[in-house]
């Protein structure tokens, strides 16, 4: 990890060494920018559409039956029965399921795309054990046909991470799942990002495995706690130029570091923390870091042991982004048990997502979230198909701070929607259309809204 | 003897199965026998599915369908109600390392691998029928595997071999079935010379093979001609890889080739009518697009069905719909589970979004019973008299995810599903004042 300067007062000596005098001129405010790729993201072109007669899962709970939804201006306008609108493009939907659009809140599409050769392996910047100055956003491929694979899946919005090597393997971003030329053209309006975190057996072995710290998992805490212990000397630094700054003082500005930028931002409680994290004791002691160092320890990512810990993450406002069953291909995956979800969600406060950290299964986040919900039921847990939803909706919302616009079908939200062929939670269960901010994105009947990526193009 | 409400059409059908009324005389029979009855058969046979039948177990197989009686003296315990559910044969998953593996980055817990394993690499000496994969994977109703060698550096990985998933010690059901090779693109060196490699290793060996022959034919004429000559005098044992290629150029071992590009099973399509092979394609991606010359050459194919992204240049063309495409041509397909083999137990499900893309549920659960015994020369995967009694008693549709396995039966032995998760999750959701780990 790089050593901090702060040369606040060592260069421009003859003009800043009075900078504490209160009268000095100012020089211009030096300042960050926090979006420097900002989003592009239009919705497509929209429709009025006024889906009847639909079963309804709200994502917060509810269950409505033969209720009509109407998509109008890019929101949900209206939920109700007897709805109706002149104008509107009417669908018929007896017989079919209308969920929320499906948030998968870990996916490295774009990142390790198809096909996956090497060329294409952009997801893990394995070269130091903090690499917080990379951000998932710069190695996106948007071409990725697992894009398309995964709206026909229903999902709507996702989050691009980095991969797992690094103690802080950068930043994620948040995307539309739309087809876009460009990274911009995907990139989710206003939605704060996210700094991938890891724990356990990944950075031990790939620092290890070079005689670098960490080699251990007491290297990894070491590794962690050195990294905040800089990012709130920086923070600090910033602080006090932005407070001089403010008194009318000629402060020099920090040095700029990246690195530190990205946990100054989590510092700041403007980047949200997702951890890979498989068990309970460094889940805890994660949260303890975030504790120690004054920040909040976010979304724990393939917690397979969340459910031995369901209460002090729900105590703590933590997240838990799980699998139905994947496990066994390390130590830290051994102990999984099916309802995880369904332990974590049954306390109060909680918030369980089912997540899929796979090209293949975010194609299926409905059957996973099935999965849980019929094995937990069995198992004694009075779970409904309503609550199931929340899982792969308004939760990863939640996680990713962006419930406020997406997760659920309520009226003022974003018309993100999928009308599924019949309960999402079959095995036989298909997205027929899928909606962002009220445009067709989707339509597994009607080839036009069935996009293609450049690279398939005229494949024969 | 209790009797059974019979129509007349299942007396029909029991008679078709060839059985005597006196093979039904088995009180003395050396195993008790068990009965299920009132259950909705799947027999994957010509008879297709019987609603309220009756099957009976004895001795590992099946004994009976919808006899005219139950076997004299059964015991009350040995009855199963079945109340109309849904019986079908076990399910059979391939090309994974059942028993093998235990945790897969954990080394010493691995033995499906060696740099040095050639075409004799038998790893099923390595099985272990108490790893926790084992009962776990039961509940996807899998109660026979094919287990593939991961090998070394050959294209020859070695010799697969199935098991059932009784978890006894005794459950490898027949070692070196069949010879695993793996052809295709890689990152360095030419698939070339890896066909090549495939190819002249069957014509070397048929090319010796007739020259021992014709040697042999004027050995045994000039034995004839000089009777006092002792036969066989200073002939050379084959070597061990010279057996197993026989065994595959005599066609009495399947040869199973992982590969994905259309070209390249098109070339294996050419080798299996040089050598007269009993080829099985693995994995298979682009198979969709030469689906009606796989069927011509009488190959089958085993397919992951969830696969569909182009996730190299040798699979372009994977769909959702591949499975439904080739068996519409007329492949017979066998489905699996790829991926990591801790989730074997899904297979299931991968038959349920098969049928989702077009698959008939009857072509689904034929390809996961049936097919997958035919080509993996398995005596399981049918409910038919005299086959291995592996069974499963579902809650529902066995594809769907909210059906469960409630009962079933590897070679007539009632086997649970409890696995080491159902016993954490108990840990984790009782309530004790002492810490967890005094719950067990």
């Amino acid at each position: 990890m790089r050593k901090i300067t702060l040369p606040l007062l060592a260069a421009g000596v003859s003009v800043t060494l009075t900078a504490c005098l209160d009268t000095q001129q100012q020089d211009a405010k030096v300042t960050i920018k926090k979006n420097p790729y900002p989003s592009s993201y239009q919705p497509l072109a929209q429709q009025q559409t006024l889906i009847k007669n639909a079963t309804v899962l709200t994502g917060t709970g509810e269950k409505l039956d033969n209720t009509d939804v109407l998509l109008q201006g890019g929101k949900i306008a209206q939920l109700g029965k007897g709805i109706s609108a002149s104008g509107a493009m009417e669908v018929d939907g007896t017989g079919k399921w209308l969920t929320p659009g499906i948030i998968d809140v870990h996916s490295h599409l774009g990142v390790y795309p198809s096909p996956s050769v090497g060329s294409h392996q952009d997801g893990n910047e394995m070269t130091s054990p903090n690499t917080s100055e990379v951000w998932a956003e710069h190695s996106v491929w948007p071409q990725d046909p697992g894009f398309e694979a995964a709206r026909a899946g229903g999902v709507t919005s996702l989050q691009i991470l980095p991969g797992s090597a690094n103690l802080f393997g950068g930043r994620g971003v948040t995307l539309r799942n739309v087809p876009s030329v460009t990274m911009q053209g995907m990139k989710f309006p206003d939605a704060p990002y996210g700094l991938k975190m890891a724990c356990g057996e990944n950075p031990k072995r790939v620092y290890g495995d070079r005689k670098e710290l960490p080699s251990t998992r007491m290297g990894n805490m070491a590794g962690y706690r050195a990294a905040w212990a800089e990012a709130t000397e920086y923070k600090r630094a910033w602080d006090k130029y932005e407070r001089d700054y403010a008194a009318g003082k000629n402060p020099q500005a920090p040095e700029r570091d990246l690195t530190l930028d990205t946990l100054k931002g989590v510092l700041d409680g403007e980047i949200l923390i997702h951890n890979h994290c498989y068990k309970a004791e460094e889940m805890a002691m994660m949260i303890d870091l975030g504790k120690e160092f004054n920040y909040h320890s976010g979304t724990f990512h393939h917690a397979i042991e969340a459910y031995k810990i369901a209460e002090p993450l729900a105590e703590n406002g933590n997240c838990a982004a799980m699998w139905p069953d994947w496990w066994g291909f390390k130590m830290e995956a051994y102990d999984m048990v099916q309802e995880n979800v369904a332990i974590v969600d049954a306390v109060k406060n909680s918030c369980a997502i089912v997540h899929s950290d796979s090209d293949s299964t975010i194609q299926r986040l409905n059957q996973e979230a099935g999965k849980i919900l019929y094995r937990a039921k069995e198992s004694g847990f009075a779970l409904t198909e309503a609550d199931a939803v929340g899982w792969i909706t308004l939760n990863p919302a939640k996680s990713l701070g962006i419930s406020d616009k997406t997760g659920s079908v309520e009226v003022g939200k974003n018309a993100d929607v999928v009308l599924w062929n019949r309960n999402p939670f079959s095995v036989y269960a298909q997205a027929e259309q899928v909606f962002v901010d009220g445009a067709k994105v989707y339509d597994r009947i009607d080839e036009k809204y069935q996009a293609k990526s450049d690279f398939l193009l005229g494949q024969k | 003897m209790k009797l059974l409400k019979t129509p007349l059409s299942r007396v029909a059908l029991f008679l078709s199965a060839g059985i005597s009324a006196a093979t039904l005389a088995i009180g003395s029979a050396s195993a008790q026998p068990l009965a299920i009855t009132h259950a909705k058969v799947h027999t994957v046979t010509g008879q297709g599915v019987l609603t309220d039948a009756t099957v009976i177990i004895e001795d590992g197989k099946i004994l009976a369908i919808n006899p005219q009686a139950l076997p004299a003296g059964l015991a009350a315990e040995r009855i199963i109600d079945a109340r109309g559910k849904t019986i079908t044969p076990g399910f059979i998953n391939s090309f994974n390392q059942l028993g093998l593996v235990e945790v897969s980055a954990v080394g010493e817990s691995q033995d499906s691998r060696e740099k040095k394993a050639d075409i004799t690499f038998d790893p099923s000496l390595a099985f272990n029928p108490r790893s926790s994969l084992i009962p776990y994977s039961r509940k996807g109703g899998i109660t026979r595997n094919l287990v593939a060698p991961g090998g070394g550096d050959s294209i020859f990985k070695g010799q697969a071999f199935a098991v059932d998933l009784s978890g006894e010690f005794d459950s490898v059901v027949k070692n070196a079935l069949g010879v695993y090779v793996v052809v295709g693109g890689k990152s360095k060196g030419s698939r070339a010379f890896d066909l090549q490699t495939l190819w002249h290793k069957l014509e070397d060996r048929q090319k010796a093979l007739a020259k021992e022959k014709t040697k042999q034919e004027a050995k045994e004429k000039a034995n004839k001609d000089d009777k006092s000559k002792k036969d066989n005098n200073g002939d050379k044992e084959p070597k061990r890889d010279e057996l197993i290629l026989d065994a595959l150029l005599a066609g009495e071992k399947p040869l199973f080739v992982k590969a994905n590009r259309a070209s390249d099973l098109l070339q294996l399509i050419k080798l299996k009518q040089a050598f007269k092979l009993d080829l099985v394609l693995v994995g298979a991606a682009d198979a969709a697009l030469v689906a009606k010359q796989l069927a011509a050459a009488e190959i089958p194919v085993v397919i992951n069905a969830l696969r569909n992204l182009p996730e190299s240049f040798d699979a372009m063309h994977t769909s959702l719909t591949s499975p439904a495409t080739l068996t519409a041509a007329g492949v017979k397909v066998v489905l699996n589970t790829s991926g990591d083999t801790h989730n074997l137990y899904q297979l299931r499900f991968t038959a349920g979004n098969a049928v989702a893309n077009g698959l008939s549920a009857t072509q689904a659960l034929a390809s996961i019973t049936a097919n997958a015994a035919d080509v993996f020369h398995l005596d399981a995967g049918r409910i038919a008299v005299g086959q291995a009694a592996d069974l499963v008693l579902w809650s529902g549709d066995p594809f769907e995810l909210s059906t469960r396995v409630e009962k079933m039966w590897i070679a007539g032995e009632e086997v649970g599903t409890s696995s080491r998760q159902d016993a954490l999750r108990e840990r984790y959701i009782s309530k004790s004042t002492l810490p967890k780990a005094y719950v067990k």
